[in-house]
């Protein structure tokens, strides 16, 4: 079953933070992955999602990271390298508004999962999260 | 003598012609332009040399006495004039005038509309650096609206229906009005048009502009306005000063610390500052940044022409951009432009 380690006490397909500062972008998001079957918590930016993680109880109840960039306080960048460090085997999705080949190049040399533009089409967008769910569960595994 | 020292030149003839021959003159560092003279005192070259504090005057002869240029450029084209000129002048003043005149006269205005050219080719190659801002500020908006159809085709509930169409109304309008912003940058306007200008906000237009283009996300903006900060310029042009100053300053911080942009008045001039947090600029290279082509910035991401831009706009106003920076500490751009009376 495509769950990670907090689905022994939650049913669903996985958990995923979304982080995003722009409110109808995690809406849509949200809004995909409810309806796939994922149960999601979103946060408006880097800060928020670490101390969201940080403060449940705990910090493995999470599948999928899918975050922006670019955004105010902590920004996406500093974000991803605090969760590949504090949650390595969490994978992440980036999902923004830059078409930055350098840049896309550069994440998933740093263990990024994926690196998808908006606007991403549903379909896309649900592979991806599908084929980071796979890696998770591989992860979980592992240990 | 005159391979050292600057050379005193009046013109004669204030049309476009003399316009263009004052802004050219007025930006070469050899030349000084101490007289414009020009029958009609509201032709465009005489209005531009009021504002840059040069003499002018309706009737040639008593000013030419009193000033006593090097060189009298005439370009009224009026043999009348020409004869009436070479008799009353004094004897160690030259006469450049007929078909000499002309092809200098020529060559400025060709050097004019190369200038303009210039100046557009700056504006979309600021775009060019500001592109992927851009693409993020416009591809979030896009998003919603592509993503939120997605959701639409197969929902039946009114209530949820109409929330989304609302939601997707509010992208597209914030998409156009990223394209109308833009679109007024770029376009290529009548740079003939010489108004007063609240300078406060030209700043704000251009901090407008950076946060366009998304690279305000992580910079805290501080302003501090005078009420009015009227001067005379062309709105484009100046426009351009100030979007190359911010970019300059955001791209300086490299996104991310404390731009203080300010406007204050004194004797007659007034002062427009912007500061930043960054890095500041090494001293040895202080003296070589307004040189034309010099950039620090990687390949592509500059034209090392935009400060040269900036000082050629303001000197032709009679303005002055001066810069101070402490290593460490940042750097602060200040520019000085007549006030507008």
């Amino acid at each position: 079953m495509p769950w990670g380690l907090h689905t022994k006490d939650t049913p669903g397909m996985g958990r995923i933070l979304v982080v995003d500062d722009e409110v109808s972008v995690r809406k849509v998001v949200r809004l995909t992955l409810m309806k796939a079957g994922y149960d999601v918590i979103d946060a408006d930016d880097g800060s928020t999602g670490i101390s969201m993680i940080g403060s449940d109880d705990n910090p493995l109840m999470l599948d999928v990271i899918v975050c922006d960039i670019r955004m105010p306080k902590i920004n996406g960048l500093e974000a991803i390298t605090f969760f590949r460090q504090q949650y390595s085997s969490v994978p992440i999705i980036v999902l923004t508004g830059y078409p930055d080949a350098s840049m896309a190049a550069d994440l998933l040399n740093k263990g990024v999962y994926d690196y998808l533009v908006k606007p991403v089409d549903k379909d896309k967008l649900l592979a991806s999260v599908s084929g980071a769910m796979e890696r998770r569960m591989a992860l979980t595994d592992d240990h | 003598m005159l391979e050292t020292s600057q050379i005193r030149v009046l013109i004669l003839g204030a049309g476009k012609g003399g316009q263009a021959l004052l802004e050219l003159f007025a930006s070469a560092p050899a030349v000084e332009v101490v007289g414009v003279v020009d029958i009609n005192p509201d032709a465009p070259g005489m209005l531009l040399a009021r504002n840059l504090g040069i003499a002018t005057a309706t009737e040639p002869l008593s000013l030419i006495r009193t000033i006593r240029p090097d060189l009298i450029v005439d370009v009224t084209g009026d043999a009348v004039m020409a004869g009436h000129i070479a008799r009353h002048k004094p004897p160690g003043t030259e006469v450049l005038g007929g078909t000499s005149a002309l092809l200098v006269w020529k060559l400025a205005q060709y050097e004019r509309e190369l200038r303009h050219q210039l100046i557009q080719v700056e504006k979309l190659a600021t775009i060019g650096t500001l592109a992927s801002g851009i693409a993020h500020e416009i591809n979030n908006p896009l998003y919603a609206i592509t993503g939120l159809s997605e959701h639409l085709i197969d929902e039946t509930r009114p209530e949820i229906i109409r929330e989304y169409i609302l939601e997707i109304i509010q992208s597209g309008r914030r998409i156009a009005s990223i394209v109308q912003d833009l679109n007024a940058y770029t376009r290529r306007s009548n740079l003939e048009t010489i108004c007063d200008l609240d300078l406060s906000q030209m700043i704000e237009e251009a901090v407008k502009m950076a946060r366009r283009a998304s690279v305000l996300d992580e910079v805290h903006v501080k302003s501090r306005f005078l009420e009015t900060a009227p001067v005379r310029a062309n709105p484009d042009e100046l426009l351009q000063v100030f979007v190359n100053l911010v970019t300059n300053a955001v791209q300086a911080m490299n996104g991310k610390g404390l731009l203080t942009v300010s406007t204050s008045q004194s004797n007659g001039t007034i002062r427009a500052t912007i500061q930043d947090s960054g890095p500041g600029i090494d001293p040895s290279l202080l003296g070589k940044i307004f040189d034309p082509f010099f950039t620090t910035k990687d390949p592509g991401k500059g034209t090392g022409l935009g400060l040269h831009i900036v000082r050629d706009i303001v000197t032709r106003y009679g303005g002055k951009v001066t810069v101070e920076s402490v290593p460490g500490q940042g750097s602060s751009f200040t520019v000085n432009l007549p006030a507008a009376r």
